[in-house]
């Protein structure tokens, strides 16, 4: 193996079975109000071929950081102050846009949140898929057409011939949202970004789309970065998953890790306010207050004034991804550091477990009603 | 699409003679009345006056006066005749206008109904032929001007909408406004000071022709003069045009540049412009495809329920430009109580505002494949 290549004002690129690596990214929106560090300092790597699902709510920042990785923001307002991404071993925020045009759609692709607004009204979807593969492949018109119609079928359209001369507004929420999948996949990417792709159907047409998602992930070889606030499809469809909150990284892991042993308040949080079926007619459970305002972050643990386990190191130390748990997890939380350690020893002792809050609220629940 | 055509038509019908209804009462309550022309007259006296208006019909009840004018019905030959239907060729007029109520259902060829405005108070004329001659002047300078100013503000629209808040933007806003605020009469009396007599002397600044060397526009001998001087006579039609079309290209440069920037900012930070910038597809192609497209659709009813300007034309450029048109000719009108050509002006166009909208609507549908008719 050769030396890796330091490029010009950057660092070194990772290792070729890593597709995507971000590192240390900082994406700031400059508003009349003030800053917003919407992405605050984030790192993680896909390889090649594999799942990562981003989790988080509202305002974590989730979004921010796909539209950062394609560069669709406005910059200004945007801003990205600090960091790397490495894509397919080479930098892309320092790459001048013109070659990243020649990116976006090609190697790397995006499927949006909401499929109507985010076709063109105005053109057929024949239309909209074979102009990008005109673009790319450098091909003619018909044969762009054909890719269009092969498209549409490898994404489970019926009659595709038929289909490839209509407009958006004639097709269903699903079928459009299959249009986006076939898009994105006609210049079969490297790198699939869905962006809540399935947030704006209803529940029998979520499940095909994921299905469909999962299926065409496993046949073609491209990794699929899934950004979702759906724990349930997080569970479903990833290998590894990244959990954000107001805009940092709070828990990273396998989906096994981060699902079934958190480590992270906040993402066991997040677990125990999924509505149970066999806790019918009590109260959801919710994580106490509220996200905090980006204007006014808390000085030290984003997390602190919610956490039910804080103490009075959380607000002076801020906390780092440290190790925790089982191999390769993660967690943000001072609890996992030396610091914390007695800390945590209390909190075992009054708890059986840190793990199992929702068996724990069950317990509490069922001693009250005793 | 045809079949709603059609059904628009049909439902115009009621539209239009509500309008006539409209047009009628807002002048039968108008104060002064045809007669009013002569009130400061002392050789009219109140007998010459009331002949006036039994000649004028004017004495009869506003419903025959209304009745008459729009050829429904004859009093003079005893109402409303219903006969039997005519042959084909009675549904062409005398003035070769079609005549909507054959002969024998009105018992008469005149009347709005049968293509007839009647006669022109003031002139004794034929309002149909006034109208007709007014119309060619209007619509070369409105013309005109309408297709320099659309081009001009789809040209600063967009490009302020691309550039928004940079310099040129910023001057686009601050011309947008000073043309908005500035009275049309204001500029036209700056533009004769400047370029007229009383200034550079390099511009005519009145009429549509040099009186002195033609003869006046729209006769018989100007033709004549027109074949054999084609070049000339364009050329003076030309020098007449610069002022006045300058005047309209600045006012309405402002409305239409502003509305034409606001409709490309919106398709601008439309998702699917998003969705073409994440296929990788080179910037002029989002903006020119994606965004404009879809940024022109509103410009297009906009621009298209000002076509009934081209008719109407720009009463206050005309008047101080004295152009021959029917902005003048509304104004003549209006000064000498001359009902009858005041009537036929409304009267076409709001027939050609009716028109317009359905114009629009119909061109909608062929640029917004999601309107279906």
């Amino acid at each position: 193996m050769t030396e890796p290549k330091v490029v010009a004002g950057v660092g070194v690129p990772p290792p070729p079975e890593i597709l995507l690596d971000v590192r240390n990214l900082k994406t700031h929106f400059h508003v009349m109000d003030g800053t917003v560090p919407a992405v605050d300092g984030i790192s993680f790597s896909l390889p090649r071929g594999e799942t990562l699902g981003i989790v988080g709510e509202s305002g974590s920042g989730k979004s921010v950081t796909a539209l950062t990785i394609m560069r669709l923001l406005d910059i200004p307002p945007a801003e990205i102050v600090e960091g790397e991404i490495w894509f397919d071993g080479k930098e892309i925020l320092s790459m001048p846009i013109d070659r990243m045009r020649r990116i976006r759609g090609n190697d790397m692709a995006m499927i949006f949140q909401e499929p109507l607004t985010s076709l063109n009204p105005v053109f057929t979807v024949g239309d909209q898929i074979a102009e990008q593969v005109e673009t790319h492949r450098k091909v003619r018109r018909k044969e762009a057409w054909d890719r269009a119609i092969q498209s549409l079928k490898l994404v489970g359209i019926p009659s595709p011939e038929r289909r490839v001369k209509q407009y958006p507004h004639e097709m269903s929420g699903g079928m459009r949202q299959r249009v986006m999948i076939a898009m994105a996949l006609s210049c079969e990417p490297k790198l699939l970004i869905a962006d809540e792709p399935t947030t704006a159907l209803d529940v029998t047409i979520q499940a095909q789309i994921l299905e469909l998602l999962k299926e065409i992930q496993d046949r073609t070889d491209s990794a699929l970065l899934l950004i979702t606030h759906d724990l349930g499809v997080v569970a479903e469809m990833v290998e590894n998953v990244v959990v954000m909150y107001a805009g940092q990284i709070v828990e990273e892991g396998s989906v096994d890790q981060v699902l079934m042993t958190p480590r992270a308040p906040y993402t066991m949080g997040l677990l125990a306010s999924i509505p149970n079926v066999h806790k019918r007619g009590d109260r959801l459970s919710v994580i106490k207050g509220v996200v905090p305002s980006p204007f006014n972050l808390p000085p030290a643990c984003r997390f602190e004034p919610r956490c039910p386990y804080a103490w009075d190191l959380c607000r002076r130390e801020p906390p780092e991804l440290v190790a925790a748990g089982g191999r390769g997890q993660r967690a943000r939380c001072l609890l996992h550091t030396p610091a914390g350690e007695s800390r945590r020893r209390d909190l075992l002792e009054a708890v059986e477990t840190l793990v199992d809050v929702p068996a724990q609220q069950e317990a509490a629940a069922e001693a009250a009603g005793a | 699409m045809s079949k709603y055509v059609i059904r628009r038509v049909v439902q115009a019908i009621p539209v239009l003679f509500g309008i006539t209804i409209v047009v009628y009462l807002i002048l039968l309550l108008a104060p002064g009345g045809p007669t009013a022309r002569f009130a400061n007259n002392p050789r009219v006296t109140s007998e010459d006056r009331e002949a006036f208006k039994k000649a004028w019909g004017l004495d009869q009840p506003p419903l025959i006066q209304y009745c008459r004018w729009m050829g429904l019905c004859n009093p003079d030959k005893g109402g409303n005749v219903l006969g039997v239907l005519p042959p084909p060729d009675a549904f062409i007029g005398n003035t070769g206008w079609p005549q909507f109520l054959p002969t024998p259902i009105s018992g008469g060829t005149n009347g709005v109904l049968h293509g007839d405005f009647g006669v022109s108070i003031e002139t004794g004329e034929d309002v149909g032929a006034r109208i007709g001659r007014a119309a060619l002047p209007t619509f070369i300078l409105v013309g005109l001007a309408f297709i320099i100013w659309v081009f001009i503000a789809l040209v600063i629209g967009v490009n302020a909408a691309l550039r928004r808040y940079s310099i040129f933007d910023q001057a686009a806003t601050v011309f947008a406004y000073v043309g908005y605020a500035m009275p049309t009469f204001w500029l036209g009396i700056m533009l004769i000071f400047t370029f007229g007599g009383p200034g550079l002397n390099i511009l005519p600044v009145s009429g549509m022709t040099n009186t002195r060397a033609s003869p006046p526009f729209g006769s018989d001998a100007y033709w004549t003069y027109f074949g054999d001087h084609t070049i000339n006579a364009l050329l003076d039609i030309g020098r007449h045009l610069i002022l006045p079309v300058f005047t309209l290209v600045v006012v309405n440069i402002a409305g239409d540049s502003r509305f034409i920037r606001a409709s490309m900012l919106e398709a601008l930070g439309q998702d699917y412009v998003r969705t073409a910038k994440a296929k990788g597809l080179p910037g002029r192609v989002v903006t020119f495809k994606h965004a404009l497209r879809n940024a022109l659709l509103p410009v297009v009813t906009n621009i298209g329920l000002e076509i009934p300007f081209l008719f109407t034309g720009a009463i206050v450029t005309e008047t101080i430009f004295s152009w021959p048109g029917i902005g003048s000719l509304t104004i003549g009108a209006t000064r000498a109580f001359d009902y009858p050509t005041l009537m036929g002006v409304l009267l076409i166009t709001s027939f050609l505002v009716v028109l317009a909208n359905l114009l629009a609507d119909i061109v909608y549908a062929f640029v917004d494949p999601r309107i279906k008719y």
